[in-house]
This record gives C-alpha cells, structure tokens and sequence, in this order.
C-alpha cells in the first residue's frame, strides 16, 4: 500500500507549490487497488512519465484513481498531449493548494477531503476542453452492401424469370457543425438488378443541408418524410414518391427535394413544406416481376399541371400530442403521388399503361391513442382532384402482449379495416379490406422479428399474405427474409389485346395481375 | 428454527399489532421515501448532460456483443426529466433515436424514431418493462425514477462491501413495470450502490451492481459501471458510462422534441 501513494508523494514533492490553476489527470477509476495499479504501471510505461494510484477520497474503500501528478503550466499541457496522442481519455481533477492526507497514504476517511476529488468540469479549463469538442464539426460515413434474391415458383405471365438476383450500395455521409446548429446528408443508394431494367437504378436519397434553431429546423434540398400510423395501408403518407421497383409496400421512397421549414411550438409542431420538383414513381420493366399486366410506359408520362415536374407543390402540417392521444393535420396541394394508368396501344402493337399525374388538394389526418397496452390508431384523407372528391380511411388498433413465449419476446396483434369511397372504383388495392397480423419480437441480442400479416378483400375475397423476417448476425451483418403469396385470384389472358384491356379494366379483381407473382426474397446485408 | 423461538417470534409480532404497527409501518415508509427524496435532491441541478454509453452484453456462454450509445438528459423543474437515446452501434441500427418525455406520476412518453423508414413510431407503455437492445436492463431500469412513482419501505441498515447502506423496498406504482418490487441499497452519498429486481413470480429475476463513482461538477456523483446480472438466464450487461459532460446548454423544444430525433445521428 506505501508504495502506490509513494509515487503520488514523489510527484508532489517533485512540484512547484501548486497554484489555482494545477490540476491532475484522472485516466481511471477501480474498485480493485490492483488493477488500478497495473493500469497505473502499464500508463507510466506507455506514456514515459509517472501515473500514480490515488483512493477516491470518500473512504478508501470506494475506489482508487489512476492520476497523473499535479501539473501546470506546459507540463499539463505536455501530459494532455501525451495522453491523447495515446488515443486515451482523461479528466481533470482540480488539486487543493496542498495534497491532502489521503494522497499522503494515512486513512483517508476525512469527509473534507472531498475537495481533492472535485471534478471541474465547470471551471474553465476543463469545460471549455469538452465543449470545444462538441463545437468541432462532427461527421460520420457509413455505406451498407445489400446481396438480394428472390424467388418465383412461376413464371410470369410474360414469360420473366423465376430467379431475380440484385445487389444494392446505399452509403451515408453526415456532417454537423456549429455545436449542430449546421448539419447536412448526402445518402446515395444504387441497385444492380439481373434481370429488371427498371429495378437497375440510383436515387439521392438525401441530400440537404440544414439549420436549427432554439425552436425551429429549416431544410432545403432533398429528404424522406414519413407520416401515418397504421401498418397496412400508408393511406396519408404523400410527400415522398414511391419506389416501387424495391418494394411493393410502399415504405421505400424517392428523395423528395423541398424547402421545409418546422416550428416547434407549446401547442404542436408546424411544418411548411414546399416542394419545387416532382418525382415520378418507378415501375417495373418488361422483365420485371411484380408489375402490372402490361408494362407501364414510363417514358411517356402526361402531367395535370402546365408546368409539369417544375410545379410547385406546398404542405402544411400540425401535430400534436396530448397525454395518451398523437395526431397530425395536413393540407396539400399539388401533383398526386400516384398516377392513374392508362392503357394505349403503340404503333407496334404493344400495349402499355401510360401514367398520368392529377393535381390534387388533399386533407388528412393521423391519429393514434395509446393505452395501456394497447394502441388505437386511424388515417383518414379527403382528396379533390382525381375523379369527384373523395374520402378514405384506415383504422385499426395493435395490442402489445409482452413476455410471451419465453419471458423475452413481446407479440404485437394488429387488426385494421381499409375503406376507401369510391369502393371498386379505387386506383389500389386497399378498398374494403380486413387486415390482421402478428409481429414478433425475440428482443434477443440479434434484434430477431417476424412480422406474418394476411389482408383480405372482403367484397372479392381476394388475399395477400405478407411475411418479414429479419435478424442481425453478429455487430455487421443483417439477414432479411420476405415473402408474399396472392391469393384468391387467376391468372389474367395475355392476349389478345382486347381480353387484355378488359383485364386491365377489371377493378373487382386487381390482384389478379399479381396472380403468378408469390414470392420469397433473401436479402444479406453487410454494413461498413 | 425451533417452536420456543417460533412461539417468541409470535409473540413478538402480537406485541407490535398490539402497541400499533401501523404507526411503525408508517414511519418505514416515511423513512424509506425519505431516502429517494433526498436521493432525487442530490441529483437535481444539473440542468442538462450528455453523455456516452457502452453496452456489454454477455450471454451465459460468455459471448459478447457491444452497443455504443449517446445519451443526452435534459432537467424539467417539477417535471418528469427528458431523455434522447441514439444508437451508434451495432451500424444496423445506426441513427436509430429515443426520445422519453418523463411524468412525475403518470407513464412516461416514447417515441422511436427508425431511420430506414423515415418513421417516428410512438411506444406503447407496456414494452418499456421488455428487454432494452436485447440488454438485461429495461427501459424502466434506465429512466430515472420519479419519486412518486414507487411506494416505499425502509428495511435496514446494513454494510454492503464496507460501506454502510439504507435498504429500502420500493414497489412500482405502474402496473406496467416488470417488477413487484425492487430492494436498493443506497450509501450514505445517496448513491445507489445494488438493486435486487424482482419479477411478476415474485422471484429474484435481476441485480444490479453499482460502482466506479466519480463526482462531477462538484456535486454529482456518477457511476463509471453499471453491472447488470439476470439469475434466470445467466446473462449479464455491464453498462460503461463516460465522458460525462454537465450544462453543455441543451434545448427543451430543440433538443428533446420529436424533430430532434430525426436529426441524432
């Protein structure tokens, strides 16, 4: 025991009467004196100048520091430098103008001496040391490298192939300085597709630049905006398109570029939103899978608005939360996410569906009220511009059983009912449906969930059953297992061309032109 | 035990219904409360921290698996205390946010905001009780405890590792916790030093070990570790606190709004 405050002493003999301004660095703290000591040793040896072994001054029981001696001047600085040329953290410890007892080696028991073991964190040298760091800008780059498989047990009605192999790149740069008062990100993502010309293709995910206020955030370029509570149907979410050549569920989206401007307030958070160029959805090719019962042209897309892409779009957007109930309120005007598909017959002879875009004005809600265990949730939209104005709307609710199973795991029911007016007559598949699913959380170290939904049309009896899988294996890999089977349904005539109109008009049985296209897909992940 | 001590013991009790145990009742609670009050006093101040979190998982075998999180905390006088939650690592879940708005006595408010889709998702209150980052730590075991949200009862004093403790009963209030009560160990720094977690089956389900305690700011004392060790399962997690950093100046409706998810990375 002598000898580990020895050191100490030596130091502080070795030094100038300490003034105001002498601190020791602090480079651990043990419970067990040994390891501290071993700590100590290994530091003098690596850092060629004596680290020490002090007890937390409360009782010698408590712990032990591993300290540097007290210093000053140049010789603080030259140990601050040393000590992060080692890549080592440290903090300082302010020093009384004479070393107390404890650091002499008799009992440190004396409550006083707390003062040897201030933290000065608030004094300002070392405040300034921690908050120069949180100044200084920060940036991170990540890039994740997806390998995707999916497999059809048939073929599609035109002949595409059973297999679809794809690798997808999507990396993140992130950088905010000014204490983060400044940030911005740029996310490019790319997939390489075997067989789809369409699904082979890049989007800046994001790329903004933006500026916080006290109580603001201002955006401009491009971002993803999500809103919406229910699982199946994202009935309001409409400021980013979709890209529907990576997923059928609508839940991967197009970078939507816009001057968006958030107020947050007492009484909920305003958010402005002005989008000054449209971006059109994607769709499957020729030899795509998963796609319409022709291909859709898009090439040659008709636009409601003169000025076409260029038009303006404009939010607005309130929510709130009050105890247990959530809500959002919007306001928008402009070019609909979704085209109507027409079918046109080209000089050729092919047949393909040609998008055309509305402009619309659209009102809609979101709404969510949790208790207990249980989350009662509703989407509702009021839409004028395609067709005579209508509403829609998709409600529900998801109980949350926890520790079933095994203790860990949690089980998620969800029961939702989709109804749109305009019944048959809708441009998707969410109509009248019923949909149920249970989502399963392992909460186990790999993250494993399984989510297995059905959705059933109530009026044709038409089904889609919905299974996503995922766990991480190990801290850099993720393993990823979706599948859909379409139900209740028959394949629909590819010839001639006036059966295959009156299929494409068919509105009671929409997803018939789905019907070969079951499938399971593999995606392995690695992130860098 | 025999049926001479047994009968004494009896007796002993019959006295105390007698001379009125629900005054002495009484006084244990009073006193065990006492301790949070003054536990939550030495730990108000602070106004706002940042600071960076280590997750150690192990798992009976000894397999390891490490989260890296930042934690910022933001003080509301006479209000539940605001947390933001991002997750480094493991890069899967990059980006990934937590933002608990804390109540003084009702549950406190979640929201997970999940990078890949964009989506802030409000959390039911019952899945705070389940297992945090697949961890042996809830959510509720992180919170800092309100102190009305727990009844007490103040049990004894007793040395736990050479230093002299309070041991006080607390039994949460929420009928979501995981727990039916929670024995803590508390030193005469009002630190918390251990917590026996018991479960729904009344049984000893978790403890925690609190140690490495350093004082910040010259009033704050923080622990360095955090040991986590579940008697069902035999997994432990070891939380490694550091780089404390007190009054960096954070913002209520900047930094702890549902915006600021978005924008934690």
């Amino acid at each position: 025991m002598v000898r580990r405050w020895f050191l100490v002493v030596a130091f502080a003999a070795c030094l100038p009467a300490a003034a105001d301004d002498t601190y020791q660095l602090v480079l651990g703290s043990f419970a067990n004196p040994d390891n501290a000591e071993r700590w100590a040793q290994q530091l003098t040896r690596q850092l060629r100048f004596p680290i020490g072994v002090a007890p937390l001054p409360h009782g010698s029981a408590l712990g032990y520091r591993v300290v540097t001696a007290p210093l000053q001047g140049d010789d603080l600085q030259q140990a601050i430098r040393a000590i992060r040329a080692h890549g080592l953290d440290f903090w300082r410890l302010a020093t009384p103008p004479t070393l107390p007892d404890a650091v002499a080696g008799e009992a440190p028991d004396v409550p006083e001496d707390r003062a040897a073991a201030r933290v000065t964190s608030r004094a300002a040298p070392a405040s300034a040391e921690r908050r120069s760091s949180r100044d200084a800008a920060q940036q991170n780059f990540d890039v994740d490298i997806g390998v995707q498989w999916r497999g059809f047990p048939d073929q599609g009605l035109d002949g595409q192939s059973r297999s679809d192999a794809s690798i997808s790149v999507q990396s993140r740069y992130y950088a905010s300085w000014a204490s983060g008062a400044w940030n911005a990100a740029i996310t490019p993502f790319g997939r390489y597709d075997a067989q789809d010309d369409h699904r082979t293709h890049a989007d800046l995910r994001e790329f903004y630049i933006s500026t916080v206020g006290d109580d603001w955030d201002l955006y401009v370029g491009s971002r993803q905006i999500f809103w919406g509570v229910t699982e199946f149907n994202h009935l309001v979410d409409i400021i980013n398109q979709t890209d529907l050549v990576e997923d059928i569920d609508g839940e991967v989206k197009l970078g939507q570029p816009m001057l968006n401007l958030s107020l947050v307030r007492t009484w909920g958070i305003v958010d402005f939103f002005v989008m000054p160029y449209f971006r059109e959805r994607t769709f499957p090719g020729e030899d795509g899978r998963l796609r319409h019962l022709v291909p859709v042209d898009d090439g040659d897309v008709l636009y409601d608005a003169g000025k076409k892409q260029q038009h303006v779009d404009l939010a607005v957007r309130w929510a709130h939360n009050l105890g247990p109930v959530e809500f959002g309120l919007y306001q928008f005007s402009g070019t609909s996410r979704a085209p109507q598909l027409f079918p046109v017959l080209r000089p050729n002879g092919q047949l393909v569906l040609r998008p055309y875009y509305d402009l619309i004005e659209q009102t809609g809600l979101d709404a969510q009220v949790i208790v207990g265990d249980w989350a009662f949730k509703l989407e509702a939209l009021s839409r004028a511009g395609q067709g005579n104005r209508y509403a829609a709307a998709t409600g529900g609710f998801e109980r949350t059983l926890v520790g079933v199973l095994g203790g860990r795991s949690d089980l998620g029911l969800v029961l939702e009912y989709i109804w749109d007016q305009r019944d048959d007559e809708a441009d998707s598949i969410y109509d009248h449906d019923i949909a149920i699913a249970g989502r399963w959380r392992l909460n186990d170290v790999a993250d494993s969930q399984a989510l297995l939904g059905l959705m059933w049309d109530v009026r044709t009896d038409e089904y889609i059953v919905n299974l996503e899988a995922s766990r991480r294996l190990g801290d850099r890999w993720s393993l990823g297992v979706e599948g859909r089977l379409f139900g209740g349904t028959n394949a629909p005539p590819t010839s001639p061309p006036a059966a295959v109109l009156d299929a494409l008009a068919d509105q009671e049985h929409k997803l018939d032109q789905l019907a070969r296209d079951d499938y399971i897909q593999l995606e392995l992940t690695r992130y860098f | 035990m025999t049926g001479k001590s047994l009968a004494g013991g009896a007796l002993t009790l019959l006295a105390m219904l007698w001379t009125g145990s629900a005054t002495y009742a009484g006084i244990a609670q009073e006193q065990g409360r006492a301790v949070f009050v003054e536990l939550d006093r030495r730990n108000s101040g602070y106004e706002d921290l940042q600071v960076d979190l280590t997750m150690v998982l192990r798992n009976s075998l000894g397999a390891r698996s490490d989260r890296l999180l930042t934690i910022a905390q933001l003080e509301i006088p006479d209000g539940g205390d605001k947390l933001l939650i991002v997750f480094d690592t493991p890069k899967a879940i990059k980006g990934t946010a937590l933002l608990s708005v804390g109540h003084l006595q009702e549950p406190d408010d979640q929201w997970l905001y999940l990078p890949a889709l964009s989506r802030v998702k409000k959390i039911a209150s019952r899945n705070k009780s389940g297992p945090f980052l697949g961890s042996e730590f809830a959510f509720e075991d992180l919170a800092s405890p309100e102190v009305e949200k727990f009844d007490y009862q103040y049990l004894r004093r007793e040395t736990l590792d050479d230093v002299a403790c309070d041991v006080v009963q607390r039994i949460p209030r929420d009928e979501y916790s995981g727990y039916t009560r929670q024995i803590v160990w508390v030193d005469e720094e009002s630190r918390v030093r251990r917590i026996d977690y018991y479960d729904r089956k009344e049984s000893l389900l978790k403890t925690l070990t609190v140690s490495d305690f350093e004082l910040h700011e010259d009033e704050f004392w923080k622990p360095a570790r955090m040991f986590m060790e579940n008697h069902e399962n035999g997994k432990t997690t070891e939380l490694l606190w550091s780089n404390f950093r007190f009054r960096v100046g954070l913002i209520d409706e900047r930094d702890f709004s549902t915006n600021s998810l978005k924008r934690a990375r």
